[in-house]
């Protein structure tokens, strides 16, 4: 909000640029100038236009998502790195290994385009973001299929999968992805291992749902650490703004 | 990321981060407990072997009862006695993998408890130190399968598994602390933007 920075006219308070309206950091709200005939709060930044291959339909871009973008990307190319590896190391039958690699390659074109525009400081949108997860999820479940269900080693890629969504997704996105996991391969699980196994599965199940708790705890600590110190200097800026107007001192915005 | 100067000094840093993330932790713990007392329940097959291994989750559960309650009331544990209940953690699940009746090393299903454990410690503390509790974890699971002998070093589908699993829990923990560090660089700007 560069809004609240460029004070235009009063000396006393973060003003709009058309001069309507003042900033009230007690309040944490605009308020209308006295004496002027305000009837618009001031519109929000105009977001930038789509270029390229950026153009995805519509333009929505969370900040909070933005960020966590960074880790998805990377434990994604921790998915794809350690699957290369591992497919190449003693495969088992031309099927699987082909495809293995056919969704692998497909998953590592797609994090090379979201790694691109994170690099540009153009982070994808949130739909694109939401879309690439699902593929994750769904690569994983493919090769857990291919490889006998339960008895398959790769699971522990869904560990790594629900990290970055847990941290970069709001927090009912992330029950609803760590649910459809803990759903999806719980019945695999249920299909295709004995009954012997079922503690194994049980624990599981429980440590994924585990990571994305702890991973959103923290993240919604972290936001709320945040918004917390934005508040607490625009509170004490407020104030001394108040206190330099009461004393009739004049304020270093206006001279 | 950019380098942003910090509102706060290197160590109160630290101490905050310690304060408010100790909570990740906690719960971190609290499923570990959770999933092994259920698999105690689930799995034992005589009283006496119910009774020599449940008293290690009650201890577990009632230090973290003891953790959880500090930090409720606002009075959380310092750093030292934070990591000595982390090792702990790592401690005992490894001892779960290289003794739990039935299965050992390679061949136990429980080595998936190290995942949340190591995530959460990563999401609290600084690079240099997550990467020594991470690697602590790597090599005390690596131990455990070598010691059960479940790894034949044959290059072979085993060793396979082991590689895959080591690279899974180190990027638990690379992934937390690199996300700990952009939470981390993201407070300190707001702090800036504000104060600007």
């Amino acid at each position: 909000m560069s809004t609240i920075h460029t004070p235009t006219s009063s000396g006393h308070h973060l003003v709009s640029p058309d001069g309507k309206w003042y900033w009230d950091g007690v309040a944490q709200e605009w308020k209308a100038q006295p004496g002027t005939t305000a009837t618009e709060k001031p519109a929000p930044p105009k977001s930038e236009p789509a270029r390229g291959l950026t153009s995805f339909t519509g333009n929505v871009r969370s900040a909070d998502l933005a960020e966590g973008q960074a880790v998805l990307v990377w434990a994604r190319w921790i998915l794809i790195g350690t699957g290369l590896l591992l497919s190449f190391w003693s495969p088992k039958d031309l099927g699987t290994l082909q495809v293995q690699l056919a969704a692998i390659i497909a998953l590592a074109f797609g994090n090379f385009y979201l790694h691109v525009q994170l690099l540009r400081g153009h982070p994808a949108l949130d739909t694109v973001v939401y879309a690439a997860s699902l593929a994750d999820i769904g690569v994983v479940t493919a090769l857990v299929l291919v490889q006998g269900g339960y008895q398959s080693p790769v699971f522990i890629f869904y560990f790594a999968a629900i990290v970055g969504i847990s941290v970069a997704f709001p927090t009912w996105l992330t029950a609803a992805y760590t649910s459809l996991v803990v759903g999806v391969y719980g019945v695999i699980c249920l299909v295709t291992a004995p009954i012997a196994d079922d503690p194994a599965v049980f624990t599981r199940l429980l440590m994924i749902a585990a990571i994305a708790v702890c991973g959103n705890l923290f993240a919604r600590s972290e936001a709320k650490r945040r918004a917390d110190a934005i508040r607490v200097h625009s509170e004490l800026l407020d104030e001394v703004e108040q206190r330099s107007s009461i004393g009739g001192k004049e304020n270093v915005a206006s001279s | 990321m950019s380098q942003v100067r910090e509102v706060r000094s290197a160590k109160q840093a630290e101490q905050e981060d310690l304060f408010f993330g100790q909570t990740v932790i906690v719960w971190a713990r609290w499923s570990v407990i959770v999933a092994g007392i259920v698999l105690v329940l689930w799995t034992s097959t005589s009283v006496s072997l119910l009774t020599q291994t449940m008293p290690f989750f009650l201890v577990l559960m009632a230090v973290n009862f003891f953790l959880h309650g500090r930090f409720v009331m606002g009075s959380p544990l310092n750093r030292f006695v934070v990591t000595v209940a982390s090792v702990v953690d790592l401690i005992l699940i490894t001892a779960i993998v290289v003794l739990w009746p039935g299965s050992h090393g390679l061949n136990n299903q429980f080595f998936v408890l190290y995942f949340p454990v190591v995530f959460a410690f990563a999401l609290v503390f600084t690079r240099k130190i997550e990467v020594a509790y991470t690697g602590l974890a790597m090599l005390l699971y690596a131990g455990a399968c070598i010691l059960a002998g479940t790894v034949p070093f044959d290059l072979g589908n085993e060793d396979k598994v082991l590689v895959m699993r080591l690279i899974v829990i180190a990027a638990m923990g690379f992934l937390g602390n690199y996300y700990f560090r952009i939470q981390r660089d993201r407070l300190a700007q707001a702090g800036k933007a504000a104060a600007a």
